[in-house]
């Protein structure tokens, strides 16, 4: 069913690119630069940002270029980074892996982009991670979550900043064995994602004591999902843990709603995209996680909304929820990194990064946050909310329930999967 | 056997929104011989305009949005489902005008045509609606679940079928019971001899069309409330509705019901049984089925056969 979507947009991205290359971009882009450079100023910090557009995580990948933008827009305003602008380029990788890996490829050799950012779907973030390695090119993998984007699937030029499968399902099982239920179900999204989310939490599952009684595969694109609700009516679980995202868990929380089977069993969704949340409020149901929240009582929050909402007049999200947030982090301590290392140099930059620490305060979450040296994942707060009985204003739709520390969450196993090659064999890289 | 009818009925009433889907698709090619790749993007523009209709703020003078509103839900949904396909009639129409060109030439070109049709379509609605999800509001009679075997079952799942079912039935009185049906037919199979006997055969074919991209309409409106309403949500109708004719046979109105009963069956019991199958089953069954007669379940016999 993609496939028609992917040649669509490829078409209409091809028209668009040929009339710009006839039309203005040779005659202002270039040249602009060319005159600029010429008068002595530094050659611009050139990022591409491989954000979805279209596609399953089309709205989450819009909203990852929201929060990326912003950071860059900082750093531009502060006079840019070691003395220069940064600029960027972006186009649709469609949500699809070979879009991607194109993408990611024609950024790096004709566009001359020294660093990649952005991805939201786990396989898309894999494809670009190897076009990046083989050319040494850093990559930023803003949102994508699936264990092993930082276990087998890790790379020394690839840094994840999302809280990935594992962590979430840390924070919310035992608890919910415990507290709810032995017998579960899985309802797994059918691509690397949803498998090693649903693989982490059987194993949190069976070592609380819990039993999984059957795991139901969601072909990615699945809009109707009433066959996968009798068959979890007939088999009366305790609690669904789902690890299904974008546009199918949008129609299936539009479906448990209808059917009102949002009571019981009780309903563990991983983790929830606040792109994916926002638009039908109404079927946000059972307990589920996130890194953040955009109404937590913590300093600078608000500000941070408020700086947001300045730059993002036009948007269809009226405020940053997680997606973004994850895109603003990650970019900033980008450009920080840069700024440290005193230098554009790729492994400069990756041992900056690799040591990083971030404050509570300064990530606006309840605990220090830091890079995993080994893994490249980014340790940070998760937390755990449902939704909200009592909004504050209509963009008030989570209850946040509960926060656990990094270290308590931490994928262990991703380490003992993650292998990463020595610095000197990454291929030099230097803007 | 027990646990599996309740699987069946739920094949079958899925079945019938597939079947609703492809009608008009099917209209198309089997009376005008045209493949109209902007069937999704119709069935999409439907949803959407139904979902402006019945939002809060439609798009209407002030008092008279005033006294839209103050209609109750029922009465309101009733005429969206007029109104709305209405609307894309009007599109329909602009379409039709576009397309008159490439009648009687090579296919290829009814078919870039409404591919391009599809894509601007696609871009207005970003353009107007931006790229998030909107929801439809459906009236509290036929919303929520009801118990029936021990199973909780969705009301509006089953009055969709119900409508869908309704729609197919009417479409079926005019073209097999009307002279309009008649003349259509005719039209379809020989155009030359239908222009000979005097019957404006121009205002033939843009009725014809106008209706199959109101019905892709009503099928947008009437699913929206299942799948959910975004940008792209077309790709998810014309696929399935290509699916249902070739599996059909192209220009057999009851090989597409049957299709698209036999396409309900084979996701939902594949859903339930082995889940990972349940989109791929639709393209197996394909694939089953013209491997062994090319022509689709009820179609003419083809070159392919000859």
């Amino acid at each position: 069913m993609k496939q028609r979507e992917i040649s669509r947009r490829s078409v209409l991205q091809g028209s668009l690119m040929a009339s710009a290359l006839a039309g203005t971009a040779s005659y202002f882009g270039p040249w602009k630069e060319n005159r600029v450079w010429a008068q002595g100023a530094a050659k611009p910090i050139k990022l591409g940002l491989t954000c979805d557009a279209s596609g399953q995580y089309g709205n989450s990948g819009q909203d990852d270029l929201r929060g990326i933008q912003m950071a860059i827009d900082e750093a531009n305003a502060k006079g840019g980074v070691l003395g220069r602008k940064i600029t960027w380029i972006t186009a649709d990788t469609e949500t699809t892996p070979a879009t991607g890996s194109r993408l990611a490829e024609r950024f790096i050799t004709r566009e001359d982009c020294t660093i990649l950012i952005g991805a939201v779907h786990s396989g898309v973030a894999n494809a670009i991670t190897q076009v990046a390695a083989k050319n040494g090119v850093i990559y930023l993998n803003t949102n994508s979550s699936a264990p092993s984007e930082a276990g087998e699937n890790c790379s020394r030029i690839k840094f994840v900043w999302d809280g990935n499968g594992t962590n979430f399902s840390k924070a919310s099982v035992a608890n919910a064995v415990n507290s709810i239920g032995k017998k579960w179900m899985l309802l797994t999204n059918d691509y690397v994602w949803g498998h090693t989310t649903s693989a982490a939490t059987k194993a949190q599952v069976e070592g609380a004591g819990g039993k999984i009684v059957d795991n139901l595969l969601v072909p990615q694109n699945t809009r109707d999902f009433t066959a996968y609700l009798l068959k979890i009516q007939q088999a009366k679980p305790d609690v669904v843990a789902t690890a299904v995202g974008g546009d199918d868990i949008k129609a299936l929380r539009e479906q448990v709603a209808q059917l009102k089977l949002d009571g019981k069993p009780a309903w563990i969704n991983n983790q929830q995209d606040w792109p994916d949340v926002w638009g039908s409020p109404d079927s946000l149901f059972g307990v589920f996680g996130t890194t953040w929240y955009h109404k937590l009582a913590l300093p600078g929050v608000a500000d941070f909304v408020k700086k947001w909402q300045a730059t993002n007049k036009e948007g269809s999200i009226p405020v940053p929820g997680n997606v973004s947030y994850n895109g603003y982090m990650a970019t900033r301590e980008l450009l920080r990194a840069i700024e440290r290392a005193g230098s554009t140099n790729n492994v400069k930059i990756i041992k900056e990064l690799e040591n990083l620490k971030v404050s509570a305060t300064d990530r606006m979450q309840h605990f220090d946050a830091y890079m995993d040296p080994v893994t490249h994942q980014m340790q940070q707060t998760i937390y755990l909310a449902r939704r909200n009985p009592k909004p504050a204003d209509k963009t008030d739709l989570y209850e946040i329930i509960s926060w656990t520390e990094p270290k308590a969450v931490a994928d262990t196993d991703a380490q003992a999967k993650c292998k990463l090659v020595p610095y000197e064999q990454v291929p030099t890289v230097d803007s | 056997m027990f646990d599996l009818l309740p699987h069946i009925l739920n094949g079958l009433t899925l079945g019938l929104l597939f079947a609703l889907i492809a009608l008009g698709f099917m209209l198309i090619v089997g009376l005008m011989e045209q493949i109209n790749l902007a069937h999704g993007s119709l069935f999409a523009l439907g949803a959407y305009f139904a979902m402006q209709l019945m939002g809060p703020r439609p798009p209407l003078p002030a008092d008279l949005a005033q006294s839209w509103l103050a209609l109750p839900l029922g009465w309101r949904y009733a005429a969206t489902l007029i109104l709305a396909p209405a609307a894309v009639g009007l599109v329909g129409i602009a379409i039709e005008f576009c397309m008159r060109r490439t009648y009687g030439k090579d296919p290829l070109y009814g078919l870039l045509l409404t591919f391009g049709a599809a894509m601007v379509i696609e871009e207005m609605i970003r353009l107007t609606w931006g790229t998030r999800d909107y929801v439809v509001q459906v009236p509290q009679a036929v919303s929520g679940g009801f118990i029936f075997g021990d199973l909780i079952w969705s009301t509006y799942r089953f009055y969709a079928a119900g409508i869908a079912a309704a729609v197919i039935g009417l479409v079926w009185l005019l073209i097999e019971k009307t002279s309009f049906g008649a003349t259509v037919k005719a039209g379809a199979h020989d155009s030359e001899i239908v222009r000979a006997l005097g019957i404006n055969l121009t205002r033939l074919r843009l009725l014809v069309f106008v209706f199959g991209t109101m019905l892709a309409a009503v099928a947008g409106i009437i699913v929206a409330p299942i799948w959910g309403i975004r940008p792209h949500m077309g790709v998810d109708a014309v696929i399935p509705a290509f699916l249902v004719i070739v599996l059909g046979g192209v220009g057999s109105f009851w090989g597409a019901v049957v299709a698209g009963l036999l396409v309900g069956l084979a996701v939902g019991l594949s859903g339930a049984y082995a889940s990972e199958w349940s989109l791929l089953s639709m393209y197996v069954l394909l694939v089953a089925v013209v491997t062994f007669r090319a022509r689709g379940l009820w179609g003419k016999k083809s070159v392919l056969e000859a």
